[in-house]
């Protein structure tokens, strides 16, 4: 069993009886009746010392000991309760919580613990002076300390009973249950307990004295072993000790219970550790002495069951730990809401709607030339930008749920496959936008299939190749510059130059000679209908699928990139935008009409005429970095004379980095994304529209194709993109 | 030697039904139609256990016990009673009566004979 997590247990309810303790000691002077708040003390200092000795815990048990025989005394009144004496117990307490305090902190029994507790232990000796500080607990006639209780054999029952005195006049006779428990088992001990017996004239040959304490090794569970007892249990004290096998099985049971709401009892009664019967009759024990005590409770009902009914505190442990567990995570679940997900993109539109009047107001605003009315707009427009920065979060889910669904498939494919594949996910709480994890399950699965599927080899060629026996395939996630960067990596056999190369040229996408870069030979596989796959198996390889994943992607606004080395294995990795719906931009001017840079990406932004390399080869110079460029007004044809000064923003997509030649520096603004007409879908370099505050429109540039564009340019005379319409 | 039973019924069948399944089990039965037969087949012989129904003509359940616990020889042989779950009233009568073991009716041959068992083996 995990004992920690008892331990856990011992000392929360420590501390709640030290807690009653404490309460009870600072009351309990100048009151009438101090019966209840001793009661209390002893209760407490009792009960630890009860369990503590479970733990092991020799230092609290040997310290509460002698408390507990102090307070025993208090409470048999051979002692009265000083105020001194008072004193000395709420030192006593007060080095009571903090021996659990260490234990709480891992260090049970620090050695200056040990000299505080020894110098209270030599103050409390005074007070059992004439009494023997052993003897400081009495022993009732019926002991109800479940320290008295012998130990029951392992593998075998203890069966204690007490009978009632009217046991014979109701014509029962204790023998014949004796008798009967023989039937269920073999007795393998037994001793007759007749304490109780008086002498002389006050014997009384109808009345029932007699009890005993019987082991019984019996495959019966505690139910049939209480039936026994069925006819006389109303007048007498049985107790059933189950064997220390059964303790295990009575915590494993309780552990494998549902989750549901349960009270202790019925834990315990669901768990088979105690019947229906015990517990009714525990609850009732309690009721009476709340109400003989006064108190608003009586003991506790797991220190009832422990103590009178000898469950085994283990297992009442495991219980408390069950039910906690429950209210923990209820508790947990309390912290989230679920919301309908069209609610959610009610107010990301109408907060959307927000930053655009947002905007406007500032733009009027500034006509005004009002100081106080600009102020306050500004102050408007920060409450709107942390309200759009809320909204937006709200849409934000963790992207570990989707990673783990890939553990069970990965178990499942590679058992199909006969390959032993270990999955790693790192950056489970990357947070995405939830409609974007919507849409990347399945694109992830496919890719997460091809790599099982061919990128991890059959076992012999990985033992060929001196590679450890399992495949290793990880999903990782991270932010990186505004975006959201998802890997797909595995060990496995890499894409094959070769094969794809002829696959190619057997399809006809690329001319026979032709030398393509590594890149573009990866990038082949995304054609539609691509597959080198020898075989077709039922995973992957009817080559459908690495285009689809390419679509899905692009309509993300992300992009996807190959990394591969034959032989060691492939990388494929998948960028994202955070959200869809509004970002921070960066406007900038080119001519008359505006454009948006999503702000992530911006890295830095200067003049064009110091940093000019080569105009011819559009070449800046950044601090010895050669980048490339692009000037706006060449990309979207603007044939207009350009300004005496240019200016560039420097952005960066991935790795790379380029240049963005504009007119003018606008500054930031929030852009509320709208998504463009059909008529406009297939113009690269732009990614979306937004409105700005003055009401005119503006292209949000697409960075990622920009900077590709740049990159190709370098090498190749600049492609044309088609011409755009004329705006505003 | 084996040992005796009474049932005390009005039932026939139920006490031919009882008679049976101890009989298989090893004891020795006798029958009894209500209380004052009982107590009048009780003189002279020496019975270990009696199942007594509660409502029965003549001499109900309740006063059986309380008389059979008047004879010197039957005052603690176990008795143990038929009940119907619904009878809580007679139950409490009964319990002040001393009655301790009960078996509810409806029940099974084998619940009986488990409960006779705690009480007496045969």
């Amino acid at each position: 069993m995990d004992l920690d997590k008892a331990k856990q247990t011992f000392i929360i309810e420590a501390q709640e009886l030290l807690g009653a303790m404490e309460e009870a000691l600072l009351t309990v002077e100048g009151q009438a009746d101090q019966a209840e708040a001793v009661n209390a003390m002893f209760r407490a200092v009792h009960t630890i010392k009860g369990s503590a000795g479970l733990f092991g815990l020799d230092g609290i048990v040997h310290f509460s000991h002698t408390v507990e025989s102090v307070m025993d005394r208090v409470r048999s009144h051979q002692l009265s309760l000083s105020s001194a004496l008072v004193s000395l117990v709420l030192e006593c307490h007060d080095h009571l919580s903090q021996m659990i305090a260490d234990l709480q902190g891992g260090d049970p029994e620090p050695p200056a613990s040990r000299e505080v507790g020894q110098g209270l232990v030599n103050r409390l000796l005074p007070f059992l002076e004439g009494k023997g500080v052993e003897a400081g607990s009495a022993a009732p006639v019926v002991s109800r300390q479940t320290s008295k209780v012998p130990e029951s054999e392992q593998g075998s029952w203890h069966i204690s009973a007490r009978f009632g005195a009217d046991v014979l006049r109701n014509g029962m006779d204790p023998l014949s249950f004796i008798r009967f428990l023989g039937t269920l088992g073999t007795i393998i001990h037994m001793a007759p307990f007749v304490d109780g017996l008086p002498g002389g004239e006050a014997f009384d040959p109808e009345t029932c004295y007699y009890g005993f304490e019987l082991d019984l090794e019996t495959d019966a569970d505690r139910q049939t072993i209480e039936d026994v007892f069925e006819f006389v249990r109303e007048d007498s004290r049985i107790r059933i000790i189950p064997p220390h096998s059964k303790v295990e099985e009575y915590i494993q049971l309780i552990r494998d219970l549902p989750e549901e709401e349960r009270l202790l009892g019925e834990t315990l009664v669901a768990g088979g550790s105690i019947t229906a019967k015990d517990l009714e009759e525990c609850l009732q024990r309690q009721k009476q002495e709340s109400y003989e005590g006064g108190s608003v409770q009586g003991r506790l009902l797991g220190t009832i069951l422990i103590e009178d009914q000898a469950v085994p505190p283990p297992v009442v442990a495991a219980a408390l730990d069950k039910q906690k567990k429950f209210q923990e995570r209820q508790a947990h679940e309390l912290k989230v809401v679920k919301v309908q997900a069209d609610k959610l993109d009610k107010l990301v539109d109408l907060v959307g709607e927000l930053v655009i009047a947002g905007a406007t107001a500032k733009v009027l605003a500034g006509q005004t030339r009002d100081d106080r009315m600009m102020e306050s707009t500004a102050i408007i427009n920060n409450l709107v930008e942390a309200i759009r920065d809320t909204a937006l979060g709200l849409r934000m889910v963790q992207i570990g749920e989707t990673f783990n669904r890939f553990r069970r498939i990965v178990r499942d494919v590679s058992k199909e496959l006969g390959k032993s594949i270990d999955l790693e996910i790192h950056g489970a709480e990357t947070e995405l936008d939830k409609s974007i994890v919507e849409k990347l399950s399945d694109p992830l699965m496919h890719i997460v299939r091809n790599s099982i599927d061919h990128g991890i080899e059959p076992l012999e060629i990985r033992k060929a190749r001196g590679k450890p026996d399992a495949g290793t395939l990880s999903l990782n996630a991270s932010h990186e510059s505004g975006s959201i960067l998802i890997e797909v990596s595995d060990d496995g056999g890499g894409l094959n130059r070769s094969k794809i190369l002829a696959k190619a040229m057997e399809r006809g996408l690329i001319s026979a000679g032709s030398a393509p870069s590594d890149q573009e030979v990866c990038n082949l596989i995304f054609e539609p209908g691509f597959s080198t796959a020898d075989s077709v198996s039922n995973l992957s390889g009817r080559g459908v699928g690495m285009d689809v994943v390419r679509r899905n992607i692009d309509e993300l606004r992300g992009n996807i990139e190959i990394e591969t080395e034959e032989g060691l294995g492939t990388n494929i990795r998948i960028r994202l935008p955070l959200t869809l719906a509004i970002i921070d931009g960066f406007r900038v001017g080119v001519n008359h009409a505006s454009y948006v840079v999503p702000l992530d990406m911006v890295i830095e932004c200067l003049d064009l005429g110091p940093f000019l390399e080569s105009e011819e080869n559009h070449l800046i110079n950044l601090r010895g970095e050669v980048l490339p460029f692009l000037r706006l007004r060449e990309v979207f044809r603007i044939n207009e004379e350009p300004p005496q000064r240019e200016r560039v923003v420097v952005v960066q997509y991935g790795e790379t980095r380029a240049g963005l030649v504009v007119d003018k520096l606008l500054g930031e603004f929030q852009a509320v994304i709208k998504p463009l007409g059909g008529l406009f879908r297939q113009i690269r370099g732009i990614g979306g529209s937004t409105i700005l505050g003055s009401g005119e429109v503006a292209l949000i540039l697409d960075v990622p194709q920009l900077v590709q564009l740049a990159t190709e340019q370098k090498h190749a005379p600049l492609k044309r993109l088609p011409a755009l319409p004329v705006i505003g | 030697m084996a040992k005796t039973i009474m049932i005390i019924d009005d039932s026939a069948s139920l006490r031919q039904v009882v008679a049976i399944t101890l009989h298989e089990a090893g004891y020795e039965v006798q029958e009894a139609i209500d209380g004052r037969d009982a107590i009048a087949k009780l003189q002279g012989q020496k019975v270990h256990l009696m199942i007594c129904d509660v409502n029965m003509p003549n001499m109900d359940g309740i006063t059986f016990l309380k008389t059979v616990r008047t004879l010197p020889n039957y005052k603690f042989t176990p008795i143990i009673m038929l009940t119907t779950e619904a009878g809580e009233e007679k139950k409490k009568e009964g319990q002040a009566a001393g009655a301790r073991a009960w078996v509810v009716k409806p029940f099974k041959p084998d619940q009986l004979l488990v409960a006779v068992s705690k009480l007496v083996l045969p």
